[in-house]
């Protein structure tokens, strides 16, 4: 929500630019720019078609789009200054579930995903009531969670891995395992035809509707605003007459349904299902969130902001890995590049580093007069 | 510890002290001087810059403009640090002990003496406090722990920990708010003792005939200026009134004079009975009417259960409030505030940092939050055109100064702060104004514009409901004021003196502490004073971090003080006559 | 007062709690020790970690293959979730419980030593499955030979282009022994064969993380005539990739473990997916007859380092069968 670029709007200015300002909330500010146009930089300057070519940029988004499908959830529950760690493990049973639905029953994938979207939302209301009626710290009820969902997984799949290509009887793929490709098999797009000749790899699309979904909500419903008043002064909302605690669950069942909806897509992703897949996810899913300006302290953050920080932390891995830089290195690039991408997007933080520094000064200058 | 004659250069002497925040102008152009051993007050309105003036003389602001002089030497104070270097301590009105630790170890906290190996001297430490306590004629063990020390032992055991620092200037902020009369009596020996080994003392007070009885001169600042320097002896009260507020007082409560004819009351209560889970003051059985174009005052001291009724009637404690509520004749059950906003109540909290601004968002975003349903479209998102023009309208109306509807509000000053949460009330169109300390720590021109809505609102027919610890905005701002002592009414009082006894400071105070004595007292004699006596200590325990830190509010601290001492009830309420220039 | 209570309630509680944890111990070698009266030879294996497909299905199979003994028992087996302390304590409770044979996979070599050798101490014999430990005070040591299995691989890339080629490999976490020896192993192989690796990456054994790896590698537009996986999953993950890419038709995948399980890599071959791959065999049948020698008085061997297998399409489903444990073990 830094509103340095969101101009006042009393002060009535020409059409155009006026657009223009409607239009830049949109995408977050231009600060949260500032990391993201580095990189397309770099990776322009280093790899300039190969970086652009569209099948690159699709991959390097494709195999974040679980983790990104899980920032936008995290985003919400950051938003009213909670954390959700169970994310991870949540897809992650997801997935397991897909690929037995898959596997066992041969159900079609219409199917599929609402369930998986379903039971990742009984999770989240778990983890909503937890933290609202038995009031447990957001942080220790989903870390619990995360171990619970983790273990329902484990022996669900009796720790062995599922696969999702499943032949039938004549040695090709079933049609439902077919139809379950189009969810993130790499080299299944869906929409061919309608969409370009060689259509949209479909978790692309899905992070995309996503992201564009759950902005429209936060930015223009009542329920949004509702997130943020919860997130800033959960007594001030309460006194403006909203109901905390149902915000609370609303917003942690959401994030658990979109982890059950990341949960199929990463499982046709891989072509299998992973006892530990989604391990760990929830840190990149924060991460993403973080990057793009939400405030772990609440009331703060948006989802253009965490599609943009999203966008950073694959493509930053995408311009890495098209340059062969050692794998050692690329953790330490890494790091740094977060951090400075982060300092960058907050200018008040700029501000605030140099209005000490000089004090410093100021203050050491005094004491040597002495 | 350098004993300074008049002629010698001032201790300290601040010039040109000025200092902004965002939105703001807090300081512009302050001078204060101290002289050693000399006691300095410093007066002013609340908002008026004595807090910023101070937090920079103790390095809490290192960005000022001005300079600084210590003994004649300009000296540049960036933090506390520095500040304590040049020999600065401040005891703030909120006490900075930690209170876990024992008295020594917060005397010595951070500088405690330590041994070669790195171990704390116990022995020396405690030996060293207990002779600084007792230079102070404090006898406390040094080891017991600070929270079970009372107030008045807690303040002089921040004045040993400045002690302790070899400290030449010290800056007291109101140190006697939560005293009693004996306690402050020992306080000012204490600060005798002091200037007589030439320590300067800046003294924060607003009770004028203390400052009458310490300082040997005053400085008064008023929105950011300084308004005049006076020596103690050669001033008078109403002067330092008029220096302090700078405009007559009728300005300050804008009520019309004429009434709103009697017509049906918009809100009944009756027997409401509440004794909230959170620990706050019970309420046993209060009755009250509010009639459309009414302004209802609800007075009392601290504690006495006055939030808690408007929080009641307005379903923060849901169902577990009892009693029966009507709204325009039909029949009310306070569920929770959402249900409540929808009913046509709108309440505007004590606390509006803490209760009703999400600070780090818009004017926009919090204006419009109670009113979302308003601007809402089959699809449950906001249209935002409309939500805009309605906030904009608002802003107008109530002249909050904020560059513009985007800006966050917490960079906004508080009274345009406490404008925004009025703005947000009112966009819900509400019938009955539930209004919690209005005007706490706000500047008196915003004061004034804020009385002025009241009034304009109820002319519009609205139904308001006050609660004020200050009793003049009470008294001039109200049509009727109703007492409330220890969750009890004990009186209702009138503007109008056809319709009842009325409304004066003495008479609210007296009910304010008597529980007994207005309600249902059979004896006023001295059966009924021991009680009420009792009551009155019992229930107004004012907390170290005193809530109640603007001037006026003094009101109701001069009377916890007063009850606090020896004397008898009846002397007590002459000793309350808080501010008499302004009654 | 309220806290020493406090206190006291919470130490009592402790002691209740280790009571019935002891008294648990108790049974569980009441039931084990009693071999004088059933003669059942009981063994304790601590797992390092269930959650990897290779170790389950190690797990699998040491439960069958010791079933066949009617002498044998073995205790349910401990998951040390590739914690090295949990797996330490889990070895620790096996020697309390005066197990007759002990079994261990360790997580790290180093921090297992110490409770193996207290078990030799305790004078319980000890077979060290798949990873070493630093002492030689065990029974036996049953395991692959990753650097054989590597060399292995490599020979069947030079066999796969005799003309040389160019070839991309996609590595285990590149701090594991296995992916060292898998590396260098396959490194000797194609040496002086006019193959080049043009490309080498970590993708720490995951399918997600070789993906991403390959599609960069596709996108760089580096020639890849032939992909070496450390494990099957990357291989398998490559080979998604490239043919999603269309590009699969034009190159190879080698990858290495081979489990019987619909989702491995044997299966992948069948599929003609992976060119070959190579089981990294589990030792659970070496191990069972360990235990079961130990259990008659025999000696056994005292480090067996177990062969593989290539699996090509010839005979990918008759060894599929051959460790298909999912219908042999309930």
């Amino acid at each position: 929500m830094t509103s340095v670029l969101k101009a006042a709007p009393d002060t009535s200015g020409a059409a155009a630019p006026g657009r223009l300002r409607r239009l830049l909330p949109l995408f977050g500010s231009l600060q949260s720019y500032i990391g993201l146009v580095l990189i397309f930089a770099v990776g322009v300057a280093t790899k300039g078609d190969i970086f652009l070519d569209q099948t690159n940029l699709t991959n390097a988004i494709g195999n974040f789009a679980s983790r990104g499908i899980l920032a936008v959830g995290v985003t919400l529950v950051i938003i009213t200054a909670g954390i959700d760690l169970s994310v991870g493990s949540l897809m992650g049973f997801a997935s397991m579930a897909a690929a037995m639905m898959l596997f066992h029953h041969d159900m079609p994938v219409w199917q599929i995903v609402p369930l998986c979207m379903l039971i990742g939302a009984a999770f989240g209301v778990v983890n909503g009531v937890g933290t609202t009626w038995l009031r447990i710290q957001s942080f220790v009820m989903t870390l619990a969670m995360l171990s619970i969902a983790r273990g329902l997984d484990r022996q669900l799949s009796d720790n062995a891995s599922v696969g999702t290509t499943v032949a039938g009887s004549d040695g090709k793929l079933t049609p439902n395992s077919e139809a379950f490709q189009s969810l993130g098999t790499p080299g299944h797009n869906v929409l061919v035809g309608i969409l370009g000749p060689d259509g949209i790899y479909f978790p692309v699309l899905a992070f995309f509707v996503v992201c564009v979904v759950f902005h429209l909500v936060l930015s223009r419903s009542r329920f949004g605003r509702h997130i943020y008043a919860v997130g800033g002064n959960p007594t001030a909302a309460r006194l403006s007459g909203i109901n905390v605690t149902f915000v609370v669950i609303a917003v942690f069942t959401l994030s658990g349904m979109l982890a059950g909806f990341a949960g199929p897509i990463d499982a046709a992703y891989s072509a299998s299902a992973d006892p530990m897949a989604g391990n760990g996810y929830e840190l990149d899913a924060i991460a993403a969130a973080v990057i793009g300006g939400a405030s772990l302290a609440g009331g703060k953050g948006t989802i253009a902001g965490t599609f943009v920080g999203s966008l950073i932390l694959t493509l930053l891995d995408n311009v890495l890995g098209l340059n062969a830089v050692s794998d050692n290195w690329q953790l330490v690039i890494k790091g740094s590049i977060v951090v400075f991408a982060v300092v960058l997007q907050r200018p008040d933080l700029l501000g605030g580093l140099r209005r000490r520094l000089t004090h410093r000064t100021r203050t050491d200058r005094s004491t040597e007069e002495k | 510890m350098t004993t300074v004659g008049r002629v010698s250069p001032p201790l300290l002497a601040m010039r040109g002290i000025g200092k902004s925040f965002p939105g703001v102008r807090a300081l512009n152009g302050v001078d204060l001087t101290v002289h050693a051993g000399e006691v300095v007050a410093l007066l002013g309105e609340n908002g008026a810059g004595k807090s910023t003036l101070m937090n920079i003389l103790a390095g809490v602001h290192g960005d000022y403009e001005g300079t600084i002089e210590c003994q004649g030497e300009p000296v540049a104070i960036h933090s506390p640090r520095d500040a304590a270097r040049h020999g600065i301590a401040m005891i703030h009105q909120e006490l900075n002990l930690v209170p876990e630790l024992s008295v020594a170890e917060n005397v010595f906290l951070g500088r405690e003496p330590t041994t070669a190996r790195g171990t704390v001297r116990r022995k020396e430490m405690e030996a060293r406090t207990a002779e600084l306590l007792a230079g102070l004629g404090l006898d406390v063990p040094p080891r017991r722990a600070v929270k079970h020390c009372r107030i008045a032992e807690q303040q002089l055991i921040e004045v040993a920990k400045a002690l302790s620092l070899d400290v030449r200037l010290l800056v007291m902020d109101e140190p006697t708010s939560a005293l009693a009369d004996a306690e402050v009596r020992r306080l000012h020996a204490v600060i005798r003792g002091l200037t007589a080994r030439g320590v300067g003392i800046v003294y924060i007070s607003h009770r004028l005939e203390e400052l009458e009885e310490i300082a040997d001169s005053v400085t008064v600042l008023r929105d950011g200026t300084c308004t005049g320097r006076r020596a103690m002896a050669r001033t008078s009260r109403a002067e330092l009134v008029r220096l302090m507020v700078g405009r007559p007082l009728d300005e300050l409560y804008p009520r019309r004079p004429e009434q709103a004819p009697s017509t049906p009351p918009r809100l009944t209560v009756r027997g409401l009975t509440v004794t909230p889970p959170d620990g706050s003051p019970a309420v046993h059985g209060v009755d009250l009417t509010v009639a459309p174009g009414e302004i209802v005052g609800i007075a009392g001291l601290m504690g006495a259960g006055r939030s808690e009724v408007l929080q009641a009637v307005f379903g923060q404690y849901g169902t577990a409030a009892r009693g029966e509520f009507t709204l325009d004749g039909r029949r009310y059950v306070p569920r929770s505030p959402g249900h409540a906003i929808r009913s046509g109540l709108a309440l505007v909290a004590e606390d509006r940092k803490a209760q009703s601004l999400v600070l780090g968002n818009t004017v926009r975003f919090n204006s419009s939050l109670a009113a979302l349903r308003r601007f809402a479209t089959p699809w449950r998102t906001v249209r935002r055109r409309r939500e805009t023009t309605a906030v904009r309208e608002q802003m107008t109306a109530l002249a909050v100064r904020t560059p513009g509807l985007e800006n966050s509000v917490g960079l906004l000053s508080g009274g345009n702060q406490q404008k925004v949460v009025l703005a947000k009330c009112l966009l819900t169109r509400p019938g009955v104004l539930l209004v919690d300390e209005p005007t706490r720590g706000i500047d008196i021109g915003a004061k004034a514009q804020i009385h002025a809505l009241m009034d304009r609102l109820a002319a519009q027919g609205t139904a308001i409901l006050a609660v004020s610890s200050e009793l003049p905005e009470l008294i001039g701002m109200c049509d009727r004021i109703l007492v409330l002592c220890e969750g009890r009414l004990t009186g209702e009082f009138h503007r109008d003196p056809a319709r009842g006894p009325v409304a004066d400071q003495e008479a609210i105070l007296t009910a304010a502490m008597a529980r007994h004595a207005v309600a249902a007292a059979p004896a006023a004699g001295p059966a009924g004073a021991p009680r009420a006596h009792g009551a009155g200590t019992g229930a107004a325990p004012r907390p170290p971090s005193g809530t109640a830190s603007d001037a006026a509010s003094d009101t109701a601290s001069d009377a916890t003080s007063g009850t606090a001492s020896d004397a008898a009830p009846d002397t007590d309420s002459h000793e309350l006559h808080p501010k008499e220039p302004r009654s | 007062m309220t806290r020493k209570a406090l206190t006291a309630v919470a130490a009592l509680c402790v002691a209740v709690l280790a009571s019935g944890c002891a008294s648990k111990t108790d049974t569980a070698s009441s039931t084990g020790g009693d071999k004088g009266d059933s003669g059942q030879f009981v063994i304790g294996y601590s797992q390092s970690n269930n959650a990897e497909p290779y170790r389950q299905q190690l797990n699998k199979q040491l439960q069958y293959y010791v079933k066949q003994h009617k002498n044998l028992k073995l205790l349910p087996i401990t998951d040390a979730k590739q914690d090295n302390a949990t797996q330490v304590s889990q070895v620790q409770s096996f020697i309390q419980q005066k197990v007759d044979l002990l079994i261990v996979s360790p997580n790290e070599p180093a921090p297992l030593t110490p409770p193996v050798e207290q078990a030799c101490k305790a004078g319980i014999p000890v077979i060290i499955l798949d990873r070493t430990v630093n002492t030689d005070c065990y029974t036996a040591f049953i395991g692959g030979d990753n650097y054989q299995i590597g060399k292995k691989a490599g020979e069947a890339a030079v066999k796969a282009l005799p003309d040389g080629g160019n070839v991309a490999e996609l590595r285990g976490v590149l701090s594991a022994q296995p992916q060292i020896d898998r590396d260098k192993g396959f490194r000797d192989a194609i040496a002086g064969h006019g193959i080049k690796i043009v490309e080498s990456r970590e993708a720490k054994w995951t399918r997600p993380n070789a993906i991403q790896v390959m599609n960069q590698w596709l996108a760089r537009g580096t020639k890849i005539d032939l992909v070496y996986a450390h494990n099957d999953d990357m291989a398998i993950g490559a080979y998604g990739a490239a043919a999603g890419a269309g590009k699969a038709d034009s190159m190879k995948f080698i990858g290495i473990d081979g489990l019987a399980i619909p989702d491995g890599g044997i299966r992948a071959v069948q599929q003609g997916h992976l060119l070959t791959t190579f089981v990294y065999p589990t030792g659970a049948k070496e191990a069972a007859e360990a235990a079961y020698a130990l259990s008659q008085h025999q000696k056994v061997t005292k480090k067996q380092t177990l062969g593989t297998v290539e699996i090509t399409q010839a005979n990918a489903a008759q060894v599929y069968d051959e460790f298909d444990m999912s219908s042999k073990t309930g």
